[in-house]
């Protein structure tokens, strides 16, 4: 008894709206292959003139993207490795190990999760830069040059703990049967063993979904990484490189560039997303409601 | 038996710590301390490098912030709830009508793939090209305006249009997701319910209203009060599209005004007071919503 007939007006209204989501990145794209000339025309038109690849080299070489790339594959992979492993530990302890004070434990990571962000960023930029005995820094964390800063660790370390993350873990080995973990203790394997050769292989899927998640969102990042690049410029991840080529030269003339950069930097984030999107739908429809 | 149980469990609280040092680790440097030391600093001022020259000021600050006139309540606070607001009514009732008409359509996902494109994408991209898109002389959407014999709006240089134009875009960009949890609480709907209506000769808005919204509600909730908490806390857009907030502090909000009082006129004392002002508020209306969302049904964590 389902409507059967082909709903037209859904269709009309689904595609019109599609259209305005997807315009403004073929936008980016088609004014990407633009020269400035052709780019600061007093009218817009959608179609360039004459189609130019010169952006994409120029990009490369103005913009460092070599460098970009390299920080934003680095800061992405590593947030993700060191969040899944965190996340899995600490979802693991949560639901299978008994000790004093686990409720209380999860509650306060829960609880974490209802301070906002921007929160930290004031103290947190002052601890990296003063981080102890670190990038020449005293016991005190003065004397030295930027500190934590002078490594690209400074990107990773503030996101090597998610409480989203252990969250979703957590919610997932609770739902391993204890039985497994009995059997092997009786074994005799150690714990280590079993979270690393039982626990691991069975959360697989759930993994998948966080490091889907970490990573686009990693990549995406943008704050940190802003004021990371304040105190080291050899930090600058894509979305800052993005920004700062964007405000320190002259816009009307470097526009078509920052295009050319922009689809360079959001096409692989895209695709990964495209690929592995059922991971990344079924961590945020499955999470946030109990049903 | 007895001692080698009480051993064996002495090795699983030993474990279950070890486990848990890194997540310890993480939020004694990463989250007490920072909140305790950016508490200290909403009562000083403080210029950020030399610890030496941090200077107590007692509440300063806060009063400074709630003074009669002061810029921070009025406009900033007031664009914090406006862009809130506005990007929440924009994304949610889009993505009502999309997630009902795209759960109906052939190639679903493709459809809520398109929708979510811009929600995995760098803010910094979103904001470069729609400050292309709304560009005065060669945007697109004043050529179009023009095409229809319509005058040119200066959509991010005229206060009076600055923060819509910045809620446009953070509505657009808010509709994927919300789509997404919408869509999963249509499907989880059962079919039954709609037939059963039907076969008694209910009408599709009758459907619609008197069996799809009162069963998606938990979703509603849960779209509404994620999305409203987040456009409190969000800033990132207005920095990359209008940098501090102009014109005058037409397009301000919080976080971004914290952001550069701390960091581009060193006023970290002022910055930090402005940060937990800010956090009140965002807590006080997460707990206000958390109580509609207990007695609207849903459990949350």
């Amino acid at each position: 008894m389902k409507p059967r007939r082909f709903p037209w007006f859904s269709y009309t209204v689904i595609v019109l709206g599609g259209f305005l989501m997807v315009f403004p990145f073929l936008d980016m794209l088609a004014s990407s292959f633009k020269g400035p000339a052709d780019y600061n025309r007093m009218h817009y038109a959608f179609l360039p003139e004459q189609f130019l690849l010169d952006n994409y080299g120029t990009a490369f070489e103005k913009l460092k993207l070599g460098l970009l790339f390299r920080n934003s594959i680095i800061k992405s992979v590593a947030t993700t490795v060191l969040v899944l492993l965190t996340s899995s530990l600490a979802g693991y302890a949560l639901t299978k190990l008994r000790f004093r004070g686990r409720q209380l434990t999860f509650r306060f990571i829960l609880a974490t999760m209802m301070f906002p962000g921007f929160l930290f960023l004031i103290p947190n930029f002052y601890i990296m830069v003063h981080f102890p005995l670190v990038g020449g820094n005293d016991l005190f964390g003065e004397g030295g040059d930027g500190g934590m800063a002078q490594y690209r660790l400074a990107l990773i370390l503030p996101f090597a703990v998610s409480a989203f993350g252990i969250f979703l873990m957590r919610q997932f080995i609770l739902t391993i049967n204890d039985a497994y973990i009995e059997a092997a203790r009786i074994d005799g394997a150690s714990e280590l063993r079993i979270f690393f050769q039982l626990i691991l292989p069975m959360t697989v899927p759930a993994l998948a979904t966080l490091a889907i998640f970490e990573f686009i969102g990693s990549w995406n990042e943008f704050i940190w990484s802003l004021l990371m690049y304040t105190v080291n410029t050899e930090l600058a991840t894509l979305p800052v490189g993005i920004q700062q080529l964007k405000s320190h030269l002259d816009a009307s003339m470097t526009q078509p560039l920052v295009n050319a950069a922009m689809v360079i930097s959001t096409v692989p984030i895209l695709l990964v997303f495209i690929f592995l999107q059922k991971y990344y739908i079924r961590g945020l429809t499955n999470t946030g409601l109990k049903e | 038996m007895a001692n080698k149980r009480s051993k064996l469990n002495r090795g699983q609280a030993l474990t279950g710590y070890l486990f848990l040092m890194p997540v310890f680790g993480f939020y004694a440097l990463f989250f007490l301390i920072p909140l305790l030391f950016s508490l200290y600093l909403s009562f000083t001022e403080w210029g950020g490098f030399d610890l030496s020259l941090i200077k107590w000021v007692g509440l300063d600050n806060y009063r400074e912030l709630f003074r009669e006139g002061s810029p921070f309540l009025n406009p900033i606070i007031k664009n914090t709830f406006v862009f809130a607001f506005g990007t929440v009514l924009l994304s949610f009732f889009i993505a009502l009508a999309v997630s009902y008409m795209i759960t109906r359509l052939k190639y679903e996902g493709f459809w809520r793939t398109l929708y979510f494109l811009p929600t995995v994408t760098t803010i910094v991209a979103i904001g470069n090209v729609w400050l292309y898109l709304y560009n005065p002389t060669n945007g697109v959407i004043n050529e179009v305006l023009r095409k229809l014999g319509l005058q040119t709006v200066r959509f991010l240089d005229d206060p009076s249009t600055a923060l819509a134009s910045i809620i446009v875009v953070g509505g657009w960009l808010g509709i994927g997701s919300s789509v997404l949890i919408l869509s999963a609480g249509l499907k989880a709907i059962p079919e039954d319910y709609n037939e059963a209506a039907m076969l008694e000769g209910a009408g599709l808005w009758a459907l619609y209203s008197k069996i799809t919204l009162p069963l998606l509600k938990p979703s509603i909730l849960f779209v509404l009060i994620t999305s409203f908490i987040g456009g409190l806390q969000s800033f990132t857009l207005s920095l990359v599209m209008t940098k501090n907030g102009g014109p005058g502090n037409s397009t301000n909000v919080g976080g971004l005004e914290m952001y550069n009082q701390a960091f581009n006129y060193g006023n970290w004392g002022t910055a930090s007071a402005m940060a937990f002002v800010l956090f009140v508020i965002i807590f006080a209306v997460t707990l206000l919503q958390l109580a509609v969302f207990r007695r609207g049904g849903v459990e949350s964590y």
